[in-house]
């Protein structure tokens, strides 16, 4: 493992969280809503991908307790394909960063700075992001640990003061036409709750292993109660209009007009909000640069952390024509494809150490184990 | 080089050394009607009429011929009496202010703690004031000041460990530290970092702290400065080591975090209800300081629609006649201000009065009725000066007025993106920074629960276990 970094059991769960939720939030309730109409708020709620993500790491973790994820592939199925896998990985991983970079760009050049070009805001976050990762796990779970508090604090402050304009009955039928329209609606969800097996990669440098589980079945939790939450209020408030909205929170965050002075938080909603997407994109940025440093076989990951930069901004533009393009990927292609890289590669991957090692032994003992 | 059995040898040397040292007194004397005697000292910096009766007086009727050197020790009333043996020795005790005593036939040397200088009377500090809480405060004397730890923390657990830094002025540097509650890999740690300096001369102790902080680039200081001996004590019950320096009042304390440098005594002399509330508004006024023209630029050119309408309208009209840009406009208030205050810190106190009136009339009622900068353009500048006053110790102060000046520039180019990105740059490097190991923004993040309960409020002292505390 090249990262000497540790963290902690809690700040694994905070990066993960933020990790997922800010987009998810933001994008992932308009396109859900599609499908499952008044039942959005049900839809977080099957998240079928998440229920098989955890175990699997959990069991990867507790087989392989000390190697990092492309060690791992090497380990299980041979040198040639663990190579093919790892690099098809960190290649994955740098797509969906584009991907999260993207829905960034296109809520801050959509909503605020509509003048500004879309490559400077992304460049200028991913400068910013990369000084983080140059610090490696240890800095971005800090950044989690100091923005967490922020984000839910204003999540929970613009749910608060919406609460008087929700009319209930926005959700009736509850599942009116049976339990299939949320389940598809959840459909695109399960892009979000693939991405726990992201802990895959930050397990091993967690000091208190103990507390892994926990924390990582806490953040489960936490993530579907935060989206039911936001749907339910999106939902209340909007009701019909949601699916006509590219980022229905917002939309919320600028119907809020308290005693004519808290009025307009959409500014408020953007700076906090990017405060999460900040700690979002880290993680996936810092994922492909240790995916692609310990793929390549370097002694450090720092100095790729600027050309991956690069690479990362570029993706950026080149993951979709404009919004709309972007939104038809997601809820099409990106579904199966997250789906194999995010749940199947890495259950694949435990079913193999497990035929290939009966028993969940402590380390997997194969001649063939180096760096 | 040892010292010789023959006086005129030991003399001819220590003459060599200090020639050209009006300052320094050869005293010669007879001990006992027969030994040929030299007391060596500087004057000014010994008690003379204690020499006299206590050290002159009895030698004169000494022991008798031939004496050993315990036997000339024995005749003098002075409590503290050492011996050395060689000239480098003899000449460092002569400069460390102690009169030493060279008698013929004797290859050693007696030195009489006698020392003793001017110095200036224990008296509040007045960078560090408080209403509440002890008023005495360190002195340039370091003798004294670990005199007044010692009188806080009357334990033998209490180590000083003494070493002397700068390869011309020797000044004396004091590790403290409290035995069984600091890490003893800090003190190693500590020592061997002090060790490491190659310096002439210590004349504060910022001479050594640019030497011995982990992070030499930082804007942030990474060790905590203070002149009041009741917070270098309630320190080091933490854990955490002193070090002093002696000619300065101010003493350094390792590690520091971010958070303790936002802390006041008086936040644990006050009740803990009054502490918490002070922390925060300090707390929320440390980020205006920061933020507080940024906020204004970005709001005014990106984000109009955040300010109440009529509100809006009101800072419409008065921006009309402005010539410049918001951003041109907060730069040019700011470095104003930031002048005003330097001259004002820097003058006689009798003229300082006068910037201050002159200032408030240029940069207030003068530049805004000649149509230069707007009202809520001095407001911001004025609150944002209010802000920064309320930083508790200088020195975090100005790393913070400094940094405004960028993020000035982002929200001027991007907006509340810009700030955004900009505090990011500024967290990133508060993360990455570390004072003797120990993160700067612990206990927040990395986040520690323990320590939480002493950032985040000030709990009551029954629930405040100081020891547990990093």
């Amino acid at each position: 493992m090249i990262e000497k970094g540790k963290i902690s059991a809690l700040q694994m769960g905070k990066m993960i969280y933020l990790a997922i939720t800010p987009t998810a939030i933001l994008t992932a309730s308009g396109i859900s809503f599609n499908f499952a109409r008044q039942d959005l708020w049900l839809s977080p709620v099957w998240a079928f991908s998440g229920v098989i993500a955890v175990p699997v790491v959990l069991g990867l973790n507790r087989m392989f307790p000390d190697r990092s994820v492309v060690q791992t592939l090497r380990d299980t199925v041979g040198r040639l394909p663990g190579w093919v896998i790892g690099g098809a990985l960190w290649l994955y991983y740098l797509y969906i960063s584009g991907i999260v970079l993207r829905e960034y760009g296109e809520f801050v050049v959509g909503a605020f700075l509509s003048d500004t070009p879309l490559i400077v805001v992304l460049g200028s976050l991913v400068l910013v992001c990369a000084l983080a990762v140059r610090g490696g796990v240890e800095i971005v779970g800090r950044f989690a640990d100091l923005f967490l508090p922020a984000f839910l604090l204003l999540f929970l402050l613009i749910v608060l003061l919406i609460i008087p304009d929700l009319h209930i009955t926005y959700m009736m039928p509850i599942l009116g036409d049976g339990i299939l329209p949320s389940m598809k609606g959840s459909l695109v969800l399960q892009i979000w709750f693939g991405e726990l097996s992201i802990a895959w990669f930050f397990l091993p440098h967690v000091s208190d292993r103990e507390n892994a589980k926990k924390s990582l079945w806490i953040t489960f939790g936490a993530i579907i109660l935060t989206l039911v939450l936001s749907n339910l209020v999106t939902l209340l408030l909007l009701g019909e209009l949601t699916g006509g909205y590219s980022f229905p929170f917002l939309i919320l965050a600028r119907y809020i007009d308290l005693a004519e002075f808290f009025a307009h938080l959409e500014a408020l909603f953007m700076a906090i909000w990017v405060l999460g997407a900040f700690v979002k994109i880290c993680v996936f940025f810092y994922i492909t640069v240790i995916g692609a440093a310990e793929w390549m076989n370097l002694a450090d990951y720092r100095p790729i952390v600027f050309p991956v930069a690069l690479l990362l901004t570029l993706f950026g533009v080149w993951v979709a024509a404009n919004y709309q393009e972007m939104t038809h990927t997601i809820s099409t292609s990106l579904i199966p494809l997250s789906f194999t890289m995010f749940i199947v590669l890495p259950a694949l991957i435990y079913a193999i150490a497990r035929i290939r090692r009966p028993g969940s032994g402590n380390r997997y003992s194969s001649g063939r184990t180096r760096k | 080089m040892k010292l010789s059995n023959h006086l005129r040898e030991n003399l001819r040397r220590l003459r060599a050394v200090y020639s050209d040292c009006a300052d320094v007194v050869f005293h010669d004397m007879v001990i006992g009607g027969h030994t040929p005697a030299m007391l060596v000292y500087i004057e000014g910096l010994i008690r003379l009429e204690e020499l006299d009766q206590h050290v002159v007086a009895p030698l004169r009727d000494g022991p008798g011929p031939n004496p050993a050197l315990q036997d000339i020790r024995n005749q003098t009333t002075v409590a503290s009496v050492q011996t050395c043996g060689t000239i480098e020795e003899t000449v460092e005790k002569i400069s460390g202010g102690n009169p030493v005593l060279l008698v013929e036939g004797q290859n050693a040397a007696l030195v009489f703690g006698l020392s003793s200088w001017e110095q200036r009377s224990v008296e509040e500090p007045t960078a560090e004031s408080v209403l509440r809480g002890p008023r005495e405060g360190f002195i340039e004397t370091m003798r004294t000041n670990i005199a007044m730890l010692r009188r806080k923390i009357r334990s033998p657990k209490l180590k000083v460990v003494t070493l002397h830094i700068g390869t011309c002025s020797r000044t004396p540097v004091a590790v403290i530290y409290i035995e069984g509650i600091a890490q003893p890999s800090l003190v190693r740690e500590i020592m061997s970092r002090l060790n490491r300096i190659e310096i002439e001369d210590v004349l504060e102790t910022s001479y050594i702290e640019e030497w011995i902080e982990d992070n030499r680039y930082s804007p942030f200081p990474q060790l905590l400065s203070t002149e009041r001996p009741d917070v270098a004590s309630a320190y080091l019950m933490e854990g955490r080591v002193v070090v002093m320096v002696d000619g300065t009042p101010t003493v350094l304390i390792a590690p520091t975090t971010f958070f303790s440098l936002l802390q006041t005594p008086e936040d644990y002399y006050e009740r803990y209800v009054v502490g918490t509330a002070i922390r925060w508004l300090r707390y929320f006024f440390l980020a205006i300081s920061l933020l507080g023209p940024s906020l204004y630029v970005a709001v005014v050119t990106f984000h109009q629609e955040m300010i109440p309408t009529t509100l809006m309208l009101t800072m419409a009209r008065s921006r009309e006649q402005i010539p410049f840009s918001a951003l041109m406009e907060a730069i040019l208030m700011e470095t104003m201000f930031e002048a005003l205050r330097e001259a004002g810190a820097r003058l006689p106190k009798q003229i300082g009065s006068a910037v201050s009136i002159v200032g408030a009339l240029v940069i207030g009622q003068a530049a805004i009725s000649a149509g230069i900068v707007s009202a809520p353009m001095v407001m911001v500048v004025a609150i944002t000066g209010i802000a920064s006053f309320m930083a508790p110790r200088f020195t975090i102060g100005i790393p913070i007025r400094l940094l405004r000046f960028p993020i000035m520039f982002l929200a001027g180019m991007m907006g509340l993106l810009g700030m955004i990105l900009g505090v990011i740059i500024i967290l990133n490097h508060m993360l990455n920074l570390r004072s003797f190991g120990v993160p700067y923004m612990s206990p927040l993040a990395p986040m520690k629960n323990s320590g939480l309960k002493d950032v985040l409020w000030r709990a009551p002292r029954w629930m405040l276990n100081r020891r547990g505390k990093r």
